[in-house]
C-alpha cells in the first residue's frame, strides 16, 4: 500500500486532551463559586507561575478570544465591543470576549456547561505580547472592581541584557508585593520555585513534541499543534501538563517511529509565520491536506517553548522568559530565528499570516516575508486574514493563492 | 498526426472563457459567454462556442484544464489549475521576454513575476477587498449611469493629470462627486479612476523587472486601463492578441502535458482534531 492511500491515524492524546481541558473548566467554575479560592485571568505569557505559587486559579481569556473564532461568533460580539468604543479593527479576541461579556452567549456554557468565564478577583497581565491585553484586562477590571496588574517588559529586543532581566525583574517583585497587599497574601518562595519547575518542564516537553514534526513524514501538523498547545497554556505550572505532554511525547516519537504521517503522502513542508485563523482552521488544514503539503513548524506553536529552567532564582527566570520571546523581539532576531527554524524542519516554503487586528504578531507588514524569499529563494506567501474576525478573511482568494503556491513549489508553470 | 484537442477553460467572476489549442500548442479558437449563476453550464456553453467556431466534435477532446474563479464546477476538466499559473504560462507563451504579468479580472487584481523559463516566482493577489479591479470600475460606472465603454473613451481623451486619492470602491465613488463638483473634467476624472487602479497594481509589486505584459477583461475592454499602466508603472505594456483568454490559454498549453501521476485523494480527511473544542 502506498503512503499516499494511507489513512490519517488520529492522534490518539486527543481524547485525553478533552477530558483535561474538561477537568481544567469544571475547576475554574468550582473556583469562581468557592468563597474560600480565588480566580485570576492572565495573559497567555504573563507571570502565570505566581499566581499559581499564590494559590489562585488561572484562566487565560486569549484562549476564549480562540474559541469564539472557532465558533464564528466573532462577527456578532465584536460591534458589542466597538459600542462601547472599542475599535472595531483592534484585537478581534479583545473585542470578541468584551463583547461576549455585554450579553453574548459563551460557548463554556454548552461545551462544559459551565456558567462562562469565571468570575475574577485579580486581572495579571504582560505587555511582552502587546499593549491590547492592558486595555482587555482594565475593561474588566472596572466591570468586576478588581485590581487589573501587570508588568511592561522593554519591548523588541535584539538582544536580552542583564540590565532587562533585572528590570523586569524588579516589576514582577513590585507585582507580587500589590498582590500580597491587595489579599492580605505571604508568597512561599518554595511554592514559586515549584510552579516555576514544573512549568519549566511542560514547556520542555512541548518543544519536544513540537520537534517531532523534524521526521519526515511528519507525525504532526501545526494544526495539530493549535489544538494540543492548550495545557502549555492553561495549566502552566500544574501537574497535568507535565502528565499530558509526556503521554503526548510518548505517542508522537511511536508515530515518527512507525512513519505514521500526518499527511498521509507528504509532499511539501511548510512553515506557518502569525497566528491561526481559527474561524477557518480546519478548512485551512483540509486544504493543506489535501495538497499534501504538511505544515510542520510555526511560530505560533513555539511561542510556549521557553527555554529549562535551571535552578537558580525563579524570579530571574519569569523575567528572562517574558522577554526573550519571539513576539518580543526586533525584525533581525526575528529573522534568524525564522531561517533557522526553517532549517531545522525542512522547510520548503513559508506562509505568513498578516492578521489585520493582531499587528504584533503579524510579522509581513516591514518586507520580511521580501527579504527572506530574497535571501533563501524560498517560496513565501502572505495571506491575508484575522484570528477571529472573518470580515478580513476571503475564503475563495485565500485557496486559490494556497493552491498557487504549492504550484509554485511543484515548479510553477508546467 | 493527431488531431487532438486540448481545451482551457477560464471560469471568471463576470466571463468565462474557453480556448482550444492543438498537441503543438496552436491557438485554433477560443469563445466568451458570461458566467451568470451557472458556472457550469456557463463553461459548457463557452466550448461549444469555441469548438462550433473550429467546426470540431467533443470527441476530439484529448484533455481540458479549467481555472479560475468557478474552476470545481468545470465537469469536463481532468485538472484544476489556478489562473495564477494559467495566466503566467498563457501571458510568456505570447510574449517570454515578460518577466512580470498583471492580470486585471473583475474580482481579482494579480501580479505574477516570472523567471526567465517563465516559471512563477512569486506573485501578489488582492486580498479581500475588490478594491482596484473591475468591479471596481463597473461600480463607479454604474453611480455615475455611462456604460464602461463611455468611461475608457472619455479617459483616452484625458489630457489632465488628476489622480485619486484612493481606490477604494465606496471612497471614490464619493470623490468622484466631488471632483463633478469642483468642476474638473470629466475626461480627466474618468482617467484618475484607471490611474487608481494602476497605483493598486503598483502596491502590489514587489519588484519590477523586465517587461510587463497586461492581461485580464479590464485591459481587454479598456484601452485606458493599459495607458494608465505604462504611465504609472513607466514602461510599455505588453497587451496579448487575447488578454482577456490569457488565463483559457494557458490552461490549453497546460493541458498538453499530461499530470505526472493521477493518484487518489487520501483517505480520511479531518486533518487535524478540533472536536476538542466542541460539545463533548
Amino acid at each position: 500500500m502506498s503512503a499516499v492511500a494511507a489513512k490519517r491515524v488520529e492522534i490518539e492524546s486527543t481524547q485525553r486532551l478533552r477530558a483535561l481541558m474538561r477537568d481544567y473548566f469544571l475547576d475554574l467554575d468550582a473556583a469562581a463559586h468557592d468563597p474560600d479560592r480565588r480566580v485570576a485571568w492572565c495573559t497567555s505569557v504573563g507571570p502565570c507561575e505566581i499566581l499559581v505559587a499564590l494559590g489562585f486559579a488561572t484562566y487565560f481569556p486569549e484562549n476564549h478570544g480562540a474559541l469564539l473564532g472557532v465558533r464564528r461568533l466573532s462577527h456578532e460580539l465584536i460591534p458589542r465591543a466597538a459600542g462601547i468604543g472599542y475599535c472595531a479593527e483592534s484585537c478581534s479576541y479583545m473585542n470578541s470576549d468584551i463583547g461576549c461579556a455585554l450579553g453574548g452567549h459563551s460557548p463554556l456554557r454548552d461545551i462544559y456547561g459551565i456558567s462562562g468565564p469565571p468570575t475574577p478577583t485579580l486581572l495579571a497581565y504582560s505587555t511582552n505580547q502587546c499593549r491590547e491585553v492592558q486595555d482587555w484586562f482594565n475593561f474588566f477590571g472596572r466591570r468586576h472592581d478588581v485590581p487589573a496588574l501587570g508588568i511592561r517588559p522593554p519591548r523588541y529586543l535584539s538582544e536580552v541584557t542583564p540590565a532587562h532581566v533585572a528590570l523586569v525583574r524588579d516589576q514582577l517583585a513590585t507585582f507580587i508585593g500589590q498582590i500580597e497587599s491587595h489579599f492580605d497574601l505571604r508568597l512561599n518562595p518554595a511554592r514559586l520555585e515549584e510552579a516555576v519547575d514544573r512549568s519549566s518542564r511542560a514547556s520542555t516537553l512541548w518543544r519536544k513534541v513540537l520537534d517531532t514534526a523534524r521526521f519526515r513524514p511528519s507525525p504532526l501538523t501545526f494544526w495539530d499543534g493549535a489544538v494540543h498547545m492548550a495545557p502549555v497554556i492553561l495549566m502552566r505550572g500544574s501537574h497535568a501538563a507535565i502528565d499530558y505532554y509526556e503521554a503526548l511525547l510518548a505517542e508522537m516519537n511511536r508515530r515518527a517511529a512507525d512513519s505514521i504521517a500526518a499527511v498521509p503522502g507528504e509532499r511539501w513542508r511548510v512553515y506557518w509565520e502569525g497566528m491561526p485563523i481559527w474561524p477557518r482552521l480546519r478548512e485551512l488544514s483540509e486544504k493543506f491536506f489535501d495538497l499534501r503539503a504538511a505544515v510542520v513548524a510555526s511560530t505560533y506553536c513555539n511561542s510556549w517553548a521557553f527555554e529549562p529552567y535551571a535552578g537558580g532564582d525563579p524570579l530571574e527566570w519569569m523575567a528572562r522568559t517574558s522577554i526573550e520571546i519571539f513576539i518580543n523581539r526586533d525584525e533581525e532576531w526575528k529573522e534568524h530565528f525564522l531561517v533557522d527554524m526553517f532549517d531545522r524542519f525542512g522547510i520548503d516554503g513559508v506562509i505568513f499570516h498578516n492578521a489585520r487586528t493582531c499587528p504584533n504578531n503579524t510579522n509581513s507588514r516591514f518586507g520580511m516575508p521580501q527579504r527572506l524569499r530574497e535571501r533563501l529563494e524560498m517560496p513565501v506567501l502572505v495571506i491575508d486574514g484575522d484570528l477571529s474576525d472573518l470580515r478580513f478573511f476571503s475564503t475563495a482568494q485565500t485557496m486559490t493563492n494556497l493552491e498557487a503556491f504549492i504550484e509554485q513549489l511543484e515548479g510553477g508553470a508546467r | 498526426m493527431s488531431d487532438r484537442l486540448y481545451i482551457g477553460i477560464d471560469t471568471g467572476s463576470s466571463a468565462t472563457k474557453c480556448v482550444v489549442v492543438d498537441a503543438a500548442g496552436r491557438r485554433l479558437a477560443h469563445a466568451t459567454v458570461p458566467s451568470g449563476f451557472d458556472y457550469a453550464q456557463a463553461a459548457d456553453a463557452a466550448l461549444s462556442g469555441a469548438l462550433q467556431a473550429l467546426g470540431a466534435p467533443r470527441d476530439r477532446i484529448e484533455r481540458c484544464v479549467a481555472t479560475g474563479y468557478g474552476r470545481e464546477r468545470v465537469s469536463l476538466a481532468t485538472r484544476r489549475i489556478t489562473e495564477i499559473t494559467c495566466h503566467a504560462r498563457g501571458a510568456f507563451e505570447w510574449y517570454p521576454q515578460a518577466r512580470t504579468i498583471v492580470d486585471i479580472g473583475g474580482q481579482d487584481t494579480k501580479v505574477i513575476r516570472l523567471n526567465a523559463h517563465g516559471r512563477t516566482a512569486d506573485y501578489r493577489m488582492n486580498a479581500k477587498c475588490a478594491a482596484g479591479t473591475g468591479t471596481f470600475l463597473e461600480s463607479i460606472a454604474v453611480r455615475l449611469a455611462l456604460p464602461l465603454s463611455e468611461i475608457d473613451s472619455l479617459a483616452m481623451r484625458s489630457t489632465g493629470r488628476l489622480v485619486m486619492n484612493s481606490y477604494c470602491t465606496v471612497f471614490t465613488s464619493t470623490e468622484v462627486l466631488e471632483r463633478i463638483k469642483e468642476g474638473q473634467p470629466k475626461e480627466d476624472i474618468a482617467m484618475g479612476l484607471f490611474r487608481a487602479i494602476a497605483s493598486r497594481v503598483v502596491e502590489m509589486m514587489a519588484a519590477r523587472d523586465g517587461a510587463v505584459a497586461a492581461t485580464g477583461g479590464v485591459v481587454t475592454h479598456c484601452r485606458a486601463m493599459v495607458k494608465a499602466l505604462a504611465e504609472v508603472l513607466k514602461t510599455q505594456i505588453l497587451l496579448p492578441p487575447l488578454p482577456q483568454h490569457a488565463g483559457a490559454f494557458g490552461a490549453a498549453l497546460l493541458a498538453i502535458t499530461p499530470e505526472p501521476h493521477e493518484t487518489a485523494p487520501p483517505e480520511g480527511g479531518v486533518a487535524c482534531s478540533l472536536e476538542v473544542l466542541k460539545p463533548c
